[in-house]
């Protein structure tokens, strides 16, 4: 409950106008932020963009966060994931998705994705850290609706708990719990789908 | 497939439990029953084997690192400063730039960014060392039209040039400490504010040739014409101004 009391202590500087606080806050939120922005929107400068709209939202609106209702970390995930929808909404952010075979790594060495994917030396942790793996993965979320998209981010990514996430996304706990379920069958089978297209 | 099998699970209620089950928070009967279900629902079976597998492939996404400049571009954004104890180093306190960064806040907060800033202030020592070497000195500056609208037209015509030659926070720094310098060498004559602006030789001084070395270095400019530097479109406004009031300064002198 520290963490809580301390961060509840911060706001409140920051809203006296306590510029350090700010900061503060600024530090231990960003990389969040961004990840959050960077993985829905799946690209760095949109993220970069999309995560400095996000703090100056917060910046306005940070007296009208209630210490009774939620932790600090829901209100800031639910002023992100709003600020998400409503640009992709607009679709200020959309653009035509990278295809998911025209990936890095394919030509350079001989080797195809599949192979390196299923390099059997190399276990499959090591196949799922690699680099080529890490942007095929990036780029089929970015095939997920929204929706779906979100959850999985939140979930997956951001290990919020099935309550959070119904708070941020407005939803009941059963809705997050299947569109989690679907974002990550959806998110196997495109990847399967691209494993059988480069082998 | 059947909805309901043996074990008296339907296929709903599976799916209802996938992510708990997933997670490991399935216990006793409920376990049981899950699993029981899978063994005589082949569709079920998949759905768990695929959402296992895309959970699998999300956590092997690492986290990625936000750009650099990301937390001085919010704070720029929001409170319109530089963080104090993150930011690179700077040597002594409180730096010159600094101090017109924090003047310039209020006035430029909507485009203020860090990036602005820092190419404001470069712009600000172009202009600096150029009138220095010109003949003119740092207390003459004064008197030249630094208004916000004037500086914002200088600027925006240096802007491009600048950030392709300023993106670099230490050398930022390093040319806040020869602005420094320049300061140093500069206030000497600012003890006599009634004597006009000495006439100096450019040539023939020693110090202003290492400047306009340094000048060539930075701007890779002719030396013939070190106005260009500050101003690549000569007929700027802002520039215009200024370059007139230098060489007003200049017949006074
Ligand atoms: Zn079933």
């Amino acid at each position: 409950m520290d963490d809580i009391q301390a961060v509840n202590a911060l706001i409140r500087r920051c809203v006296t106008g306590d510029a350090a606080a700010w900061q503060e806050i600024v530090q231990q939120y960003h990389r969040r932020i961004y990840n959050i922005c960077y993985r829905f929107s799946g690209s760095p400068e949109d993220a970069a963009d999309l995560s400095q709209e996000v703090f100056i939202k917060m910046y306005r609106t940070l007296s009208t966060f209630d210490t009774t209702r939620a932790s600090f970390m829901t209100w800031v995930t639910t002023v992100t994931r709003n600020l998400l929808v409503d640009h992709f909404r607009k679709g200020k952010y959309d653009r035509i998705t990278d295809s998911l075979e025209a990936t890095p790594g394919n030509q350079d060495d001989g080797l195809t994705l599949a192979e390196k994917l299923e390099d059997p030396s190399a276990g499959p942790e090591a196949g799922v850290r690699s680099q080529e793996a890490q942007t095929l993965v990036h780029k089929a979320l970015r095939k997920l609706s929204p929706e779906l998209r979100e959850a999985v981010i939140l979930r997956d990514l951001q290990d919020m708990d099935y309550k959070d996430i119904a708070l941020v996304l407005k939803v009941p706990e059963g809705t997050v719990k299947s569109r989690i379920n679907r974002g990550r069958t959806e998110l196997a089978r495109l990847l399967q789908r691209s494993y059988r297209q480069v082998s | 497939m059947p909805s309901e099998n043996q074990s008296g699970m339907q296929c709903v209620e599976c799916e209802g439990l996938l992510a708990e089950a997933i997670d490991g928070a399935l216990h006793g009967s409920t376990l049981a029953a899950f699993e029981a279900h899978q063994q005589s629902c082949p569709a079920c079976r998949t759905m768990v084997e695929e959402a296992t597998a895309g959970l699998h492939w999300l956590e092997g996404l690492d986290e990625v690192e936000p750009p650099r400049h990301l937390v001085h571009n919010i704070l720029a954004q929001t409170i319109g400063a530089l963080p104090s104890e993150h930011a690179v180093v700077s040597p002594r306190g409180e730096g010159w730039l600094d101090k017109v960064k924090g003047r310039l806040a209020p006035i430029f907060a909507p485009v203020a960014t860090p990036r602005f800033a820092m190419s404001f202030g470069m712009a600000f020592f172009s202009i600096t060392l150029l009138l220095s070497i010109a003949g003119l000195h740092i207390s003459d500056l004064r008197r030249l039209d630094l208004s916000s609208k004037g500086i914002a037209r200088t600027y925006s015509s240096t802007q491009a040039r600048v950030i392709r030659y300023y993106d670099n926070l230490r050398l930022v720094y390093e040319i806040e400490s020869r602005v420094r310098d320049l300061r140093r060498v500069a206030a000497p004559e600012k003890q006599q504010p009634e004597e006009p602006a000495p006439k100096t030789q450019p040539k023939s001084d020693n110090r202003q040739d290492q400047d306009k070395n340094r000048t060539n270095q930075n701007y890779s400019r002719d030396a013939s014409q070190p106005e260009l530097a500050v101003s690549p479109a000569g007929n700027e406004p802002g520039m215009k101004n200024l370059t007139n009031q230098a060489r007003l300064n200049r017949r006074t002198a």
